[in-house]
């Protein structure tokens, strides 16, 4: 029993890292991006290939894995966002990311290849410590240091704040003398950052496998959705609470309904709670 | 007169579909063309929702795979008869498309995408899990249709039909009332709301019917494939699907048909793209989405538009005042002058009226 809390905790931390990351983006630009799942595989494969393949050492793969998280979240930004927000049409930012994650997980798969492959380890540790394995407090440990970190930046710094005051009102901000594009651009840097570096954390849990953005898109935002959007400890609930649902589905009645739990979770919460469980209550615009 | 040349072509077109079996080079071309047609099915359905009503669904391969394994599991295991299963797998599909619907079409948009998204995956993952009836992930064998549909050509004709009916019902719903609420519904719910359409009930239903030309199309699409397994019913087909309406053009039907014509041939006819074919059609809807959202077939509206010559030539009126002063001193001495030939100009229209109104004063 105590081996499913554990490793529904971790694999919890992940999803909770991706609605982080999210968040970040959605504060300002609201912005959904479909990329998010896809950063953190990109610091998985990426830590892997520079530690396993590359064979530098850890803190450079480290460093590696995320500054290629970032540039791909620069690079969301620039290709697939900022054009698109010029326009006044919704939901184009939806297609943009959609076509820029298809074209990220093809390539990627193209170039990995399409089996999961195993992540090396980062800490000296013998395999046989059972639940106080590395695989496991590491990612819960990132995503607590990451949250952390968020609101310590979000309240303490400049540059925080600027981020929340482009988040509260653009307009608003734009007008103050805030330059709303490059506060934009550097969320993005940031998310792809943290994905990158979340990613690399769980990547002895997730392995380096091509196709897990799109699995991590879509329950990191389910955790996002379920924590409330915009709140970054309704992410950590979020996502605690849907690991270790799927970890106890997974363990009740095995591993084939993992994903109709997590969406049946979703879709409660939504009818019970549209905003989610910290979220803001959202004015509908008329 | 342009009414009867599109008619013209229509008919032109739609000779050419049905003598298709007799031109045609070999069986693989047939059978590429009858697999366009049973994407056209589902496209056709999905393009009310996507095109019209603006609800991005990216997971329509969902609904593709209920009708498919519906179709499989009537007509193959329970031994149905496959004509009669073909209506049935139809009304699984809008039984699919309700359920879908009810809670996530109240849902805006990211969120809805997401959940079609999950759908398709859930079904994925059903289709492993009830090995015994969806045979896991070995798959099952689909049996064909009977004796006057059982050649490929038969089949072929078989789809072409189907596919030519719901084009002529989508092409109905589109041009009258329903097609003009759901337009209202995408370009803006709270002003389509305030001019009195359920936008619910509105997209509810146009959704349902997705469902059934879901089912329908995976029906034949199984038919055509003879054996399916979970592994055919990948999520990137239901981008497949999004990504033909998109280029070919939101609120239009003619656009997405040859979306879905262009992007099925394409990759099966020019090799190097086979190997791409999800990473092509990312970077197809990037462009698109980036520069002409509109889709390509309002490009090609454009272009054709530019280049035609014009049919109504501004007529602009340019007073001719050496003639003015003329007709103005002969005026003071006599009668105007009868019956002098109006100079020829090139885009200039008769100037009779333009010397009356410039000279009435």
């Amino acid at each position: 029993m105590l081996a499913v809390i554990v490793s529904g905790l971790a694999i919890g931390a992940v999803y909770a890292a991706t609605a982080l990351a999210y968040n970040v983006m959605y504060s300002t630009s609201k912005v959904l991006s479909v990329t998010t799942g896809h950063l953190c595989m990109l610091g998985g494969v990426f830590g892997a290939w520079f530690i396993a393949g590359l064979g530098l050492p850890v803190p450079a793969g480290l460093v590696g894995a995320v500054l290629v998280g970032a540039l791909f979240g620069g690079f969301t930004e620039i290709v697939g966002v900022r054009r698109v927000l010029a326009r006044s049409d919704e939901h184009l930012w939806l297609l943009s990311t959609l076509a820029l994650a298809t074209m990220l997980q093809q390539a990627v798969g193209l170039w990995w290849g399409t089996e999961p492959k195993p992540f090396p380890r980062l800490i000296p540790q013998d395999f046989s410590s059972g639940l106080l394995d590395q695989k496991y407090w590491l990612p819960i440990l990132t995503v607590l240091v990451m949250t952390a970190g968020l609101e310590a930046f979000y309240r303490l710094t400049l540059w925080g704040k600027l981020f929340q005051a482009t988040s509260e009102d653009a307009f608003a901000a734009r007008a103050r003398g805030i330059p709303t594009d490059r506060v934009r651009l550097a969320s993005y840097l940031l998310a792809g950052a943290l994905g990158g570096l979340a990613g690399f954390a769980a990547g002895q849990l997730t392995f380096a496998f091509f196709a897990l953005g799109l699995t991590l898109t879509l329950n990191g935002f389910i955790a996002l959705a379920v924590g409330g959007l915009g709140s970054n400890l309704g992410a950590l609930l979020g996502g605690a609470g849907l690991g270790l649902l799927s970890a106890f589905a997974t363990y009740w009645f095995g591993g084939e309904y993992q994903q109709t739990i997590a969406v049946g979770l979703l879709m409660l919460v939504l009818l019970v709670r549209p905003e989610g469980l910290l979220g803001a209550r959202r004015v509908r615009p008329v | 007169m342009r009414g009867s040349a599109s008619g013209l072509s229509l008919a032109l077109a739609g000779l050419a579909l049905v003598t298709l079996p007799w031109w045609s080079g070999d069986l693989y071309q047939l059978h590429l063309v009858s697999l366009i047609g049973a994407y056209w099915v589902l496209v056709a359905g999905l393009n009310l929702v996507v095109g019209f009503a603006g609800q991005l669904s990216i997971g329509h391969v969902g609904l593709l795979a209920v009708g498919a394994y519906g179709f499989a599991v009537l007509a193959g295991t329970l031994g149905l008869d496959p004509l009669l299963v073909l209506p049935l797998c139809g009304a699984l599909g809008g039984a699919a498309g309700l359920l879908l619907g009810l809670p996530s079409l109240r849902l805006p948009g990211f969120y809805f995408a997401m959940a079609t998204m999950a759908f398709a995956l859930i079904v994925t993952e059903l289709s492993l899990a009830w090995g015994g009836l969806t045979g896991g992930g070995t798959g099952l064998s689909v049996p064909g249709f009977p004796a006057p549909f059982h050649t490929p050509w038969g089949q072929y004709w078989l789809i072409l039909a189907i596919g030519a009916a719901v084009t002529a019902m989508t092409w109905g719903i589109a041009r009258r009332m329903w097609g003009r609420a759901l337009i209202a519904v995408r370009d803006s719910e709270v002003a389509a709301a305030s001019v009195g359409i359920n936008v619910f009930r509105v997209k509810l239903t146009v959704f349902v019917f997705s469902g059934v030309t879901a089912g329908l199309g995976g029906a034949l699409f199984a038919a055509l494939q003879t054996y399916i397994t979970p592994d055919t019913f990948v999520f990137e087909i239901g981008l497949f699907f999004f990504v033909c309406i998109i280029i070919g053009g939101r609120g239009s039907i003619l656009g997405p048909l040859i979306g879905t014509a262009v992007l099925t041939a394409l990759p099966e006819l020019v090799a190097p793209l086979a190997k791409l074919g999800t990473f092509f059609y990312g970077l197809t809807l990037l462009i698109v989405v980036l520069l002409v959202p509109e889709g390509i077939g309002r490009l090609v509206e454009v272009l054709a538009a530019r280049l035609r010559a014009e049919p109504h030539r501004s007529h602009e009126v340019r007073p001719d005042l050496a003639r003015l002063r003329r007709a103005l001193t002969s005026q003071a001495g006599a009668s105007p002058p009868v019956g002098e030939p109006p100079p020829v100009g090139e885009t200039r229209p008769p100037e009779a009226p333009a010397l009356a109104r410039e000279a009435l004063p």
